[in-house]
């Protein structure tokens, strides 16, 4: 068994003992039953925004792998402006570390991520309506999609790449067999905005406006997504400036998802439809 | 991408000025002349290099490099880029005011001719990437090429101090470079700190079992599952794996030159210049098939001096070995197994060096002559095929070939068995693959790389690590690393064509911001030889040149380390150059 799949087994065994337990604990008995009797129709309903997410993340896959070459084509090399921007904010974050806490950090942002954003997919795919499921899915889909176009168009190292004398690589010089999972996921040039950051308010955001469903995952997620936003920064991997604009695009992609799921977007498209025919007639008329 | 604008522009500002002026009658020729001198602005500089993941040295020089300039009022910024591509800024495009980084390493000081005579201006590659001319240098690069023993001692001593004088480039430092290995599956790994292509073939397998063997090694460098043409430069480190497919006349043992695809070499020399008649080994093949004949070595150097073989509006020579195919007046086979090679005046211990480059199938590489296009449109004619293609389904007729490649995760050889090293393998080296398969993985970092061999899963790292790493290894286990000092040196490459990189006196001046003696201790923890030349530590090495604490014709501007800063702007403005209030302007 190599080393890179032996990680990807226990990540995915770690995710997996996670999200059943955090099922149990917060979305209940009661629901989970309910879910195993209509698991049927809630899939069917859920299943175009699962489809779509799945579109999404494979597109994502294949743009990665050559969108690199594209890159450094037309993208702009801004990596020094951000250490311009905010100087030595990571090496200063990094002054605090700390054995333990270097292990925790680690892990969250491997395996703590990972369920992060998996669990609510579950959370939401186990309530009778698929409002949420639907606005999760779609806003994770935003964040991908604008995170690619951005990784296209910047070119950005993280803080470990440029500032070698002042940030540790602390994740990988501890556990340097986790780069071989990270680099099959990106390439060190894709750190702006952060993945980890946009995604994790994504969740975050989500968790509050869901806390009449479940109250119990709102200081979980808030506490797990704290702690991956942090240590995306204090593991060396990303800038500030990098988990400033996650936030925006995680904050963003919730308005967008639920500007369409809510129907605003609906509506905008059927009275834009509207206004079309109208002008038609009207043209028609006047002839 | 922003690109600086050097050309003379008009300021919002004046042209209000002239309007004004014009507006109140005022003197229009006092106007024009005023808007039309040059308004002096800050030196500013962007410094290209590697990020961490490909060398971490590279960029805290860098750092040191950008913070001293800002110390002295220069406006400097870094801009990493992938090895590819920053390669592709430098030695392609000169697309760079200063970068900082090693230089292949090169032991003949021959190798000074194309990197720094003004007739490899234009050529792509490590041929004068600093686009530097001095005719004094221009002379001596030649001299030295024909000169012989203590003479040529002289020359190239008197050379070294001209290039020290000129700083076309700064030397910073000789690194110590490691390999990590694991000792229980093979034995004979090289003590150097590097695995050079005849290491790979000289290396025993401890078990003699029927089973076929595979060696694993692990690379930080992901281009050779994308690319494996020997020429392209960008993609190139040193060539080691290129130089297990493809086979040169003769292959370098210490300092020996050894016949290799040849088997005798004749030298004779007359009124015409220096001759070498070599005969082939029967029964040399490519690894298609073909036979390896006299015509593909003379295709060979044609090639490397002109890719597009005459057919093209411009010559477009080889981004790499041009150095040496440059040595080479002709190439002739005089019949199927025997080429002559006339160099001209040239010593032979210069001339075996053009011996050394690889030989390519003629078959295969007289279709790659063409201008490159992209999508059908022929973008230039300085760009022929052979420049970018990419070469993945390789044909040599080394002791390896292709087997199978999976882009940025791992290239498979496996052994060409036709090749002679298993019929008549040479008397001077026992250098018969002990594998059937070796597979290069590619590891993102050097960390991974040799987590990659303590955790068992390849045997070695196959490119150079920190010598750090030594303390990453379990002891009590079947693990070693061996470092040596490699001849890659550190350096900072000055763009020449570029103001005010041309002017040879701001050139010194920022030479002198580094201190070489503490970037060895600091950045590499003393694992490196601060050095004022870049032939430091070999025989060629002139007295004067020697590191004796601080660089004898470049002295680091301050002392322990700390840059006096005064003195340095003292030095600028020595040199010619102002200061407007703490902006060094130009």
């Amino acid at each position: 068994m190599t080393v890179l799949f032996e990680l990807l087994v226990s990540v995915t065994g770690v995710t997996l003992a996670l999200v059943i337990a955090a099922s149990l604990a917060i979305i209940g008995r009661d629901r989970l039953c309910a879910f195993a009797r209509n698991y049927r129709t809630r899939l069917r309903a859920g299943l175009p925004s699962l489809v779509l997410l799945g579109g999404v993340l494979a597109i994502n896959g294949v743009v990665r792998r050559i969108g690199m070459e594209v890159s450094w084509m037309i993208g702009w090399n801004i990596t020094y402006d951000i250490y311009a921007i905010e100087g030595t904010f990571v090496p200063f974050l990094q002054s605090f570390a700390n054995p333990w806490l270097t292990l925790v950090f680690s892990l969250t942002y491997v395996y703590g991520y990972v369920f992060v954003l998996v669990f609510p997919i579950v959370a939401y795919l186990a309530l009778a309506e698929a409002r949420w499921l639907r606005t999760a899915t779609l806003a994770y889909s935003f964040n991908y999609a604008i995170g690619l176009v951005c990784y296209l168009f910047f070119i950005a190292y993280g803080p470990r790449n440029l500032l070698p004398d002042l940030v540790e690589p602390l994740l990988y010089a501890n556990w340097p067999s986790s780069q071989l999972l990270t680099s099959e996921v990106n390439t060190n040039t894709n750190v702006f905005p952060s993945l980890h950051t946009s995604l994790s308010v994504t969740v975050m955001l989500l968790a509050y406006r869901t806390r009449r469903e479940y109250p119990r995952w709102v200081p979980v997620a808030a506490l797990v997504g704290t702690c991956v936003i942090v240590s995306t920064m204090y593991l060396g991997i990303h800038w500030a400036t990098d988990v400033a604009a996650g936030t925006v695009l995680g904050a963003g992609s919730v308005v967008l998802a639920d500007r369409i799921v809510d129907g605003d977007g609906r509506r905008t498209w059927t009275a834009a439809a509207g206004r079309a025919r109208d002008g038609l007639r009207t043209m028609r008329n006047g002839e | 991408m922003p690109t600086s604008d050097d050309g003379p522009s008009v300021s919002r500002r004046g042209l209000l000025a002239v309007l004004a002026t014009a507006g109140t009658g005022g003197c229009l020729q006092r106007a024009r002349s005023v808007v039309n001198h040059r308004s002096p602005e800050q030196v500013s500089v962007t410094i290209k290099t590697v990020p961490a993941d490909d060398d971490a040295p590279s960029v805290e020089i860098a750092r040191r490099l950008q913070e001293r300039m800002a110390d002295v009022g220069i406006d400097a910024r870094i801009e990493p880029e992938d090895e590819a591509p920053f390669h592709r800024s430098i030695l392609i495009n000169g697309d760079f005011d200063v970068y900082v980084g090693q230089f292949p390493a090169r032991t003949d000081p021959d190798f000074l001719r194309p990197t720094l005579h003004s007739a490899f201006i234009s050529e792509p590659g490590w041929q004068n990437p600093f686009g530097f001319s001095d005719l004094d240098l221009d002379g001596s690069l030649l001299d030295q090429r024909v000169a012989d023993g203590s003479a040529r001692r002289g020359i190239v001593g008197t050379l070294l101090e001209s290039v020290a004088e000129l700083q076309p480039f700064s030397v910073v430092c000789f690194p110590e470079e490691a390999i990590v290995v694991r000792t229980d599956r093979f034995r004979g790994w090289p003590r150097d700190g590097r695995l050079s292509p005849l290491d790979y073939l000289t290396l025993r397998h401890r078990e003699n079992g029927e089973e076929p063997v595979r060696l694993a090694v692990a690379s930080t460098d992901g281009r050779i599952t994308q690319n494996l043409n020997p020429i392209a430069v960008e993609y190139r480190r040193n060539g080691t794996i290129t130089g297990l497919l493809y086979d040169p006349l003769a292959r370098r043992d210490g300092d020996s030159i050894r016949p290799w695809i040849a088997d005798d070499i004749a030298w004779s020399s007359g009124d015409a210049g220096r001759t070498a008649t070599l005969s082939l080994r029967d029964g040399a093949t490519w690894h298609d098939g073909r036979p390896l004949t006299g015509a593909d070595v003379a295709f060979t150097y044609r090639f490397f001096d002109d890719t597009s073989l005459g057919e093209g509006d411009v010559v477009v020579p080889a981004p790499r070995f041009r150095g040496r195919s440059s040595l080479v007046e002709s190439a002739t086979a005089l019949d199927e197994r025997t080429v002559r090679l006339t160099f001209g005046e040239t010593s032979q211990s210069v001339a075996e060096r053009a011996l050394t480059v690889p030989i390519l199938p003629r078959h295969v590489w007289e279709e790659q002559t063409g201008s490159a296009d992209l999508a059908g449109v022929d973008l230039t004619t300085a760009i022929t095929d052979a420049l970018v293609w990419p070469n993945t389904d390789p044909v040599g007729s080394g002791p390896l070939k292709f087997a199978s490649r999976t882009a940025g995760e791992e290239l498979v050889l496996s052994v060409f068995e036709s090749h002679f090293l298993f019929s008549d393998p040479p008397t001077w080296a026992d250098a018969v693959p002990a594998f059937d398969e070796l597979a290069i993985r590619v590891a993102p970092s050097n960390d991974t790389a040799v987590a990659l061999v303590t955790q068992g899963e390849v045997e070695a790292t196959a490119t150079p690590v920190r010598p750090s790493a030594h303390d990453a290894i379990d002891e009590a286990g079947p693990f070693e690393a061996h470092a040596g000092e490699s001849r890659s040196f550190y350096h900072i490459g000055y763009n020449t064509r570029r103001e005010p990189f041309g002017n040879v006196r701001f050139r010194r001046v920022l030479s002198r911001l580094l201190d070489p003696q503490t970037i060895a201790t600091a950045v590499f923890d003393g694992d490196a030889t601060p050095a004022a030349t870049p032939l430091a530590g070999t025989d060629w090495e002139p007295m004067d040149l020697a590191w004796g604490g601080s660089d004898p014709v470049v002295p680091f501007l301050g002392s322990d380390g700390e840059l006096d800063v005064s003195a340095a702007k003292e030095a600028f403005r020595e040199a010619g150059f102002r200061y407007d209030s703490d902006r060094l302007i130009r």
